[in-house]
């Protein structure tokens, strides 16, 4: 046998060219359907026209050239850029704790970033919506403050230790964590209006700059995530035995698990608490296409992507005029999805 | 010639508890080093030491360089280990596991080489798991997996192996053959192997020389009849045992009640 017939796993690019057009139709679908019907060739055009050096008129008037731009594009960007990092940081969590059920949501980062972020719009300086103000800071300490207790409160746990116990800490990090931003918000419900349903999630926003805020931080979160994954896969194998291969667990966890969260808290600042993302999006992906960090993590990005843009879709047009929140909906698929993994998963250790 | 693994007064400690305390040992080039003793006696930690996978006291130096002077990468290109019990990741194929022995020769991001590629088809190939490639590791039975392991280590090319208790799991057909494995292989491509090993016939019969360990100390060290001694085993195995010459220079060791035991028994 020689090297030519040795076919290690890889993300074959077919694969990745035909998640990339689910992720383009989702945004077609959510951007043609709500309040306000628009015309589907003249979106096409719209969208085309925006294109560098291409010029079409899109016969669409003034007002549905703002409906769609400023309103449900931002939307549907912001909404792409939260599920594919959500969901990539879920993978992540997933291989750095070596725990199936890890999720940002589950692991307390998600509330931690939350507090952060509601620290920051409480007491901080009313204009909040830059990339690199307190907001995004304290919502990146708060997301490190609650990963970190979770951690070394589920490792404390030596008798009997098991994925789950991980997770049981973090329900426990995340309640308290939650109490505190909840009365913080309720204490300033003045200040805090904007921020008002955020323990559900959502992703109502006006105009682009929630995208501009978080880009930067999401990029490169998920550049460092990405460049981890063959790492992820010899962590797979143990610490002891990672060792032996020549790579550093400990270095790797920090480094992957410190992205995941740069990652979370940006995307949390802006869309509070979606769980269950980092759950779904990755599990489907290792039942349907292979269990390697190289295969899971970029189709995570994509397919994250489109998942949450989808599942916004459904908080806004299921019962319109009325929105429910988004969270609410990724939790309908994802706690009976979350169940599923759980009873699979029984019975691995930590 | 300097030793290919010297380890000098290697002690490894976890608060109070001593589990090495000042181990030396030299193993030449092409040598088969058997490590034995009782549970507890610190057979694993020293593998770990040597591995990096713990920190210890004293130095490991291989072909002459001190590890601790040795990056991460480099250290395992040059040691590799068989551990007793690996964790094998659900899902993965058995491809991408022996591949993973080529960690060590990957860049950050880049994947691997033809070379890389290669050298594990060389590997799955002299261990005859060329029709297992496409298996996921966790369908395989004991005796295939440990040859798997074992393809692992062995695409790190490093040229020291460590193997830990490499037979435990199996029957003694598929205990002979690993060993055999192992044999074949150290001869082929020159390889320096230690071994913790649990049987103590089984020890006496591979490896070139034995060192026993006991209380994280090294008790004995020789060849197998000096070391595999009645009142050593009893010292420290709590076990009687008699020996016995197999007639082809390897020894047995066969457990046996001691006669006051069964007079006691005896009504």
């Amino acid at each position: 046998m020689t090297g030519d017939e040795i076919r290690p796993s890889h993300l074959p690019w077919w694969w990745f060219a035909g998640a990339l057009s689910a992720l383009g139709a989702a945004v077609l679908v959510a951007v043609l359907l709500g309040a306000v019907h628009l015309d589907a060739s003249s979106v096409v055009a719209s969208l085309i026209d925006r294109l560098p050096f291409i010029d079409l008129d899109s016969g669409l008037t003034d007002r549905e050239e703002a409906i769609l731009w400023d309103l449900r594009m931002p939307r549907i960007v912001l909404g792409g850029i939260v599920g594919a990092t959500l969901a990539v940081a879920g993978g992540a969590y997933q291989g750095s704790f070596r725990n199936p059920l890890a999720d940002p949501y589950l692991l307390g980062v998600a509330a931690g970033a939350g507090l952060g972020a509601t620290i920051a719009i409480a007491y901080g300086p009313s204009i909040p919506s830059t990339p690199f103000g307190p907001l995004p800071l304290l919502a990146f300490l708060g997301g490190i403050g609650g990963v970190a207790a979770t951690y070394a409160i589920g490792y404390s746990v030596r008798a009997g230790r098991t994925a789950v116990t991980l997770i049981l800490a973090g329900v426990a990090v995340a309640a308290f964590l939650t109490a505190i931003q909840t009365y913080l918000q309720q204490r300033n419900t003045e200040t805090l209006r904007e921020v008002y349903g955020w323990i559900l999630g959502r992703l109502s926003t006006v105009g682009w700059t929630e995208v501009w805020m978080v880009l930067p931080y999401v990029v490169v979160a998920t550049v460092v995530m990405l460049a981890g994954a063959r790492r992820l896969d010899v962590l797979s194998v143990g610490d002891d035995e990672a060792v032996t291969l020549g790579v550093d667990p400990t270095r790797v966890r920090l480094v992957i698990v410190l992205a995941a969260t740069l990652g979370t808290a940006a995307v949390v600042a802006v869309s509070g608490l979606i769980g269950f993302v980092g759950i779904i999006v990755p599990h489907t992906i290792r039942i349907v296409f292979g269990t390697s960090y190289r295969i899971v993590l970029p189709l995570s990005v994509v397919l994250g992507a489109t998942f949450l843009i989808l599942a916004d879709l459904l908080a806004r047009t299921i019962s319109a005029p009325a929105e429910i929140p988004i969270g609410v909906v990724t939790a309908f698929f994802g706690a009976p999805f979350f169940a599923v993994v759980l009873r699979s998963s029984r019975g691995l250790g930590s | 010639m300097t030793p290919a693994l010297v380890l000098v007064a290697v002690g490894v400690r976890f608060g109070e508890s001593t589990i090495l305390d000042s181990v030396d040992l030299a193993i030449e080039k092409g040598e088969w080093v058997g490590l034995i003793g009782p549970n507890g006696a610190g057979k694993t930690t020293l593998l770990r030491a040597i591995t990096g996978a713990v920190a210890f006291e004293g130095s490991v130096e291989i072909g002459g360089r001190n590890t601790s002077a040795v990056k991460r990468r480099q250290l395992a290109r040059s040691v590799a280990l068989v551990p007793q019990h690996a964790v094998l990741p659900p899902g993965m194929r058995v491809v991408d596991y022996v591949l993973l022995g080529r960690t060590p020769y990957l860049g950050e991001v880049t994947g691997p080489s033809r070379h890389d590629l290669n050298v594990v088809a060389g590997v799955l190939d002299a261990l005859s798991l060329s029709e297992f490639m496409d298996r996921e590791v966790t369908t395989l039975s004991g005796g295939e997996l440990q040859r798997v392991v074992v393809a692992r280590a062995l695409a790190q090319e490093s040229p020291i192996l460590l193997l830990d208790e490499p037979t435990t799991a199996l029957d003694i057909g598929k205990q002979q053959a690993v060993l055999e494995l192992v044999d074949r292989l150290r001869r082929q491509r020159d390889l320096t192997v230690l071994s913790a090993m649990h049987d103590l016939t089984i020890a006496g019969q591979f490896p070139d020389r034995l060192v026993m360990l006991s209380g994280g100390e090294v008790v004995a060290e020789g060849r197998g009849r000096d070391v595999l001694d009645p009142s050593l085993i009893r010292a420290h195995f709590g076990a009687d045992v008699q020996i016995f010459d197999d007639g082809f220079g390897g020894i047995v060791v066969v457990p046996v009640r001691s006669q006051e035991e069964i007079n006691d028994s005896t009504p």
